[in-house]
């Protein structure tokens, strides 16, 4: 069809006076009566066309009078450099343009739900941005979407970081292996989505929430090197930055350790960043669990400022403060943190009126102590109940000098105590704004808890076949598993987990010694991973390995704010996809053909039933609950509504709807400027609310 | 007593403006109309609590005309329901020269002809609905319950008028300053063959005499048949029930009214506060219309294909008439709230046109509990107030 054709963003100076031939979407037009100006887009960038009757045949010219943005067109001309003052530093190719000698129409375009262009036609003039758009409108327009440049450049970018992920595994002697999307429930933890199968009846597969259990079985196999660009699925309750499926970069490997682990994962870690011009530094950093959460108050650290906690329970061994008193007593901890020189933006009402009675109750600590250092001097509210020693060592222990801001958090609980000092310390980055533009600091998480504390006995912190640090060990005493460490380690960078895996369990008698930790029975072991277990008959290789979160690391890479930008069809925050509609209803007769609409069983799917009563999808849209006396009232009403219906569906009708009996029209705002309300202004409408939290209306939380 | 019919009495209410049109007139509000730092809770838990920030427009021109609102009165939950007509009762038992009520169906002047008072329903889009909170937007106005036709008259002109606020409004809004006298022998009156449908036989009967005595007075009546005149129910319902479905969608207890404790999260808390603001009929009249909005959007867009023929049909019928004449049979009201919608659009029947049509419509004693309700062109409400003037002289 194209013989020569070329791409747009491939055009320079160098090609002047070039015949070109070019294909793509009208970007954007810009008409001066007689000469028409269009920016011509294809994947590669855009160019300005122009259509002149100077230049341009006179039938081309009224050819392209029809033209709006995003027709599909072809076009030929010649390529000419810009009149001096009329070249746009906003493109790759804005010291030239293209001169059309002919146009044709591949196909035309309806007006657009959104705009796509991205690029200003004149220099000096900025584009609006999307950010108006609802995403939703967006995600159902998504091949339009997608058009946008920016879009384009996150999907390229997200190949050529997968291609540097097979490159480099492959040269380290990794193989890329599939596993099966249709498989059995594994033990992640999380909600299986479930498949029924047809022709084993009431039977289901569920979709792997990773392919952990193959990838070991695949050691067994001696394939000795895997990896996976593995989609998987959980169905988990909604969180903004998550999807129900997922990419994951699965790697196993025998006959290594830890150390083989993490330089390879550097190694691969470095190359992706480089994708992204981001320069990691390495080694990288490794920290224990035990130091994460005793100095930042989170196992996901975000390194990239300091304010780690100081210990400062020992200072006040001997107080007449009357709450460290009480904490101590009760076998409590007291940690802080220095804030270097942010006293002016720190002041005395910031940190008491709004640190220590709003921002830490709702972390959940009942306080916050502050001091505020002037000259030699602590300021504070309950400084006058310190001793010189104990301002002396406090001074000392934190560093302090003039200008500095302490914060301490005091609670009989060591797990309060950090977690809400880790909340601050994040909160306080953000505002006095420590973190540094540009910077990644990555961090390797070592020796987490095997288990962690579950309302009945004990749980696996990762999944049963992670290797514990020592093997000899009670599975009947708690206290004694619960300081057990575990073999995992967790990729971290800049306060978000981009992976982790661990050296799994490779001997048959440890594993079963984890069951019984577990408190699992025969049956529920043989239930669950009975295949799994077999094959640690057959001998079995030392063995480890490691997932990464894909769609995270290229968001992280190409800094966008949610990893639905780096993923081409997602669902929205409601695991719904405006573009498909999926999840959708199916058909009496599908359902009836896997067996899940038997009529002579009384054991009936829910959620089927659900969905055919119309009194509850009216409830649900209208976001009214009903009780059951209501519902037989409410019932009669909607029977009623659909005779009605009936009784006008027979009248024939020819004239237009009638909205409103007054002529409608529309109504500007007379005043050229947007202001508040003077109700919203004097916050009167706080009045009338049934629950207000500072200044806004407070509402139960979007997620359970 | 003031008690059982007010929810809140003004202790200040005499107005402090001795000259204005409507000085010395002592006007009672339903509780949907907003009077600032009064309780305006419309009758509905959906309001618990809520105080009004702002005036009503109306409260702001009746005030400036001289006007002392007494308070405002309890009323059925969010102006659905007849509630023991005591808009009119604040009239009757003489708390109040005129009351304002919400007409989304014909409720002003059912309570006014059941006390045997004049209840008018002035044209759509001439009296400013801002400050007011009602359910059915397309249809309802605000009503006006006196005593006498020249106190219906003084309250319309000083409430009515232009107010950029509401965006339903008239562009042309007559002024109601030079209402010409009726000549009977030039007037001529529409009756409805259908209406008499409605009536039992010795309301009926009352009825023929009342027309009888209309024709002695020396106007022509014209008697007409409406073959459609079931179908203004229907599209009344089903357009009422829609609008009502959208327009009580703002009632989600976050930035007013009723919040439902223990919430699991943001949807359990709508679920569960919706639940508790609304009342049966209510909440039965809100499915009906989320019924059409979401499961049968056909019926509602063919009602409102319809509306538009009804609108024709009466303007038509004014191109040889001057006023149309139906009964108005004062029926015994239940007074429980459970009242069926079905039961509330039996006893509207006759009334409800005008609102599908926005026609202004005024409902005056006649003979023996029977009240006589005359349409007049829209924008004609003069009209209307001269041949009550007339009429009751």
């Amino acid at each position: 069809m194209q013989d020569h054709r070329i791409y747009c963003g491939q055009l320079g100076l160098a090609d002047r006076g070039q015949e070109v031939c070019l294909a793509g979407w009208v970007d954007a037009l810009r008409d001066h009566g007689e000469v028409l100006f269009i920016h011509l887009r294809d994947r590669s960038g855009i160019v300005q066309v122009v259509f002149s009757p100077d230049s341009s045949p006179l039938e081309v010219c009224q050819n392209a009078r029809q033209l709006r943005n995003e027709f599909c067109i072809t076009i030929s001309g010649h390529v000419i450099k810009r009149a001096e003052g009329t070249e746009n530093p906003h493109l790759e190719t804005g010291e030239i343009e293209v001169v059309a000698d002919t146009l044709a129409i591949y196909s035309d375009a309806d007006t657009l739900p959104f705009p796509i262009s991205e690029k200003a036609m004149i220099a000096g003039t900025s584009m609006k941005k999307l950010e108006s758009v609802s995403e939703d409108l967006r995600l159902q327009y998504r091949y339009l979407d997608l058009r946008r440049p920016s879009m384009q450049r996150n999907f390229i970018k997200r190949h050529q970081i997968f291609k540097c992920i097979r490159d480099f595994l492959d040269e380290q002697g990794f193989i890329e292996i599939e596993t099966p999307i249709l498989t059995k429930s594994t033990p992640e933890g999380a909600r299986d989505y479930l498949v029924p199968s047809r022709l084993h009846e009431r039977r289901f597969y569920a979709l792997p929430q990773s392919p952990q259990l193959f990838k070991q079985l695949l050691m067994v196999s001696g394939f000795e090197r895997y990896f996976q660009l593995a989609r998987c699925f959980r169905d988990e309750d909604l969180r903004p930055n998550r999807q129900p499926e997922f990419t994951q970069l699965d790697i196993e490997a025998s006959f290594i350790d830890e150390e083989f682990i993490y330089e390879l994962l550097e190694e691969l870690t470095v190359r992706m960043f480089r994708v992204g011009h981001i320069e990691l530094p390495r080694p990288f950093p490794r920290m224990t669990h035990t130091e994460a959460i005793d100095t930042t108050g989170s196992d996901r650290p975000d390194l990239r400022f300091g304010l780690r906690f100081i210990e400062a329970t020992d200072i006040f061994g001997q107080t007449s403060y009357g709450i460290f008193k009480q904490v101590l007593e009760r076998g409590g901890r007291i940690k802080g943190i220095t804030i270097k020189g942010q006293s002016d933006r720190l002041s005395k009402n910031v940190l008491q009126n709004e640190y220590a009675k709003e921002i830490v109750p709702s972390f959940g600590a009942k306080g916050m102590t502050w001091m505020r250092v002037a000259g030699e001097e602590l300021e504070s509210n309950i400084v006058q109940f310190f001793s010189e020693t104990e301002k002396q060592a406090i001074i000392e222990r934190f560093g302090a000098q003039s200008g500095d801001v302490i914060i301490m958090i005091a609670d009989p609980s060591y797990e309060v105590v950090t977690s809400v000092l880790g909340l601050l310390r994040i909160h306080l980055a953000h505002r006095l704004e420590l973190i540094a533009p540009g910077l990644y600091c990555p961090v390797w998480i070592t020796d987490f808890p095997l288990f962690e504390a579950a309302d009945e006995g004990i749980t696996s912190s990762h999944h049963p076949f992670t290797a514990p640090d020592h093997i000899n060990f009670d599975p009947a005493d708690r206290d004694q598993l619960l300081s057990l460490r575990s073999r995992a380690y967790d990729l971290v960078v800049n306060g978000e987990e981009l992976g982790g895996g661990s050296i799994r369990i490779n001997s048959k008698q440890v594993q079963n010694k984890i069951f019984q930790a577990l408190n699992l029975t025969e049956t529920d072991i043989k239930d669950k991973f009975g295949f799994f277990l077999h094959a640690f008959d057959y001998g079995i290789p030392p063995h480890g390995g490691l997932a990464l979160g894909m769609d995270r690391v290229v968001a992280m890479i190409l800094g966008t704010d949610s990893i639905r930008e780096v993923i081409a069809f997602p669902k929205n925050r409601s695991a719904f996809c405006p573009l498909t509609q999926a999840p959708s209803g199916v058909s009496r007769d599908q359902l009836a053909e896997i067996g899940l609409l038997d009529p002579g069983n009384d054991k009936r799917i829910s959620g089927i039933q659900k969905e055919g009563d119309l009194i509850d999808t009216l409830s649900w849209v209208s976001r009214i609950a009903l009780g059951d006396d209501e519902k037989k009232i409410v019932a009669q009403a909607v029977k009623t509504a659909q005779k009605m219906a009936k009784n006008v569906s027979a009248i024939q009708m020819d004239d237009d709807p009638l909205f409103s009996v007054m002529q409608v029209s529309n109504r500007m705002r007379r005043v050229s400027e947007a202001k508040r309300h003077p109700v919203a202004q004097r916050g009167e409408i706080f009045k009338n609310a049934p629950a207000v939290k500072g200044d806004f209306f407070k509402v139960a939380s979007i997620l359970e | 007593m003031t008690a059982n019919i007010f929810i809140h009495a003004a202790t200040d209410s005499i107005s402090d403006i001795t000259k204005g049109p409507l000085s010395g007139t002592m006007i009672a509000l339903q509780s949907n109309i907003s009077v600032r730092n009064w309780p305006t809770e419309a009758g509905s838990r959906a309001l618990e609590g809520f105080i009004a920030l702002e005036d009503a427009t109306v409260v702001e021109r009746l005030r400036k005309a001289g006007a002392s609102i007494a308070g405002n009165l309890t009323m059925s939950e969010l102006g659905l329901g007849l509630s023991g007509n005591i808009s009119a009762r604040a009239v009757s038992e003489g708390y109040a020269d005129a009351t304002l009520s919400a007409d989304m169906m014909g409720e002003a002047r059912i309570a006014a002809a059941a006390h045997r008072l004049i209840g008018f329903k002035p044209s759509y889009g001439i009296m400013s609905r801002f400050g007011f909170i009602g359910l059915i937007p397309s249809m309802e106005c605000i009503g006006i319950i006196a005593k006498s036709p020249e106190v219906i008259t003084d309250v319309l002109k000083a409430a009515t008028g232009f107010d950029e606020r509401d965006f339903s409004m008239s562009p042309d809004i007559p002024s109601f300053d030079s209402s010409d006298e009726i000549e009977p022998s030039a007037t001529t009156i529409g009756t409805i063959t259908q209406a008499h449908a409605f009536l039992a036989p010795a309301e009926e009967e009352i009825f023929k005499e009342a027309l009888e005595a209309l024709e002695d007075a020396g106007f022509m009546l014209k008697e007409i048949s409406l073959e459609d005149f079931d179908l203004f129910r229907t599209v009344h319902h089903i357009v009422g029930s829609v609008e009502a479905s959208s327009s009580g969608g703002k009632y989600d207890g976050v930035r007013f009214g009723h919040r439902a404790g223990a919430a699991k999260n943001w949807n359990d808390m709508y679920l569960k506060s919706r639940a508790e603001s609304f009342g049966t009929v209510v909440k039965s009249f809100l499915f009906q219309g989320a019924y059409f909005q979401f499961e049968d959007y056909g019926t509602f867009e063919k009602a409102c294909r319809i509306r538009a023929k009804l609108l024709k049909t009466v303007q038509t019928l004014f191109d040889t008439i001057d006023f149309l004449v139906l009964p108005q049979a004062v029926r015994s009201v239940p007074e429980s709230e459970t009242t069926a919608i079905d039961t509330l659009y039996d006893l509207c029947a006759l009334t409800l046109p005008a609102n599908v049509t926005g026609h202004p419509a005024l409902c005056l004693p006649s003979k023996d509990g029977l009240s006589l309700q005359f349409i007049a062109r829209h924008l004609r409400d003069g009209e209307l107030l001269s041949l009550a003037r007339y009429l009751v002289r």
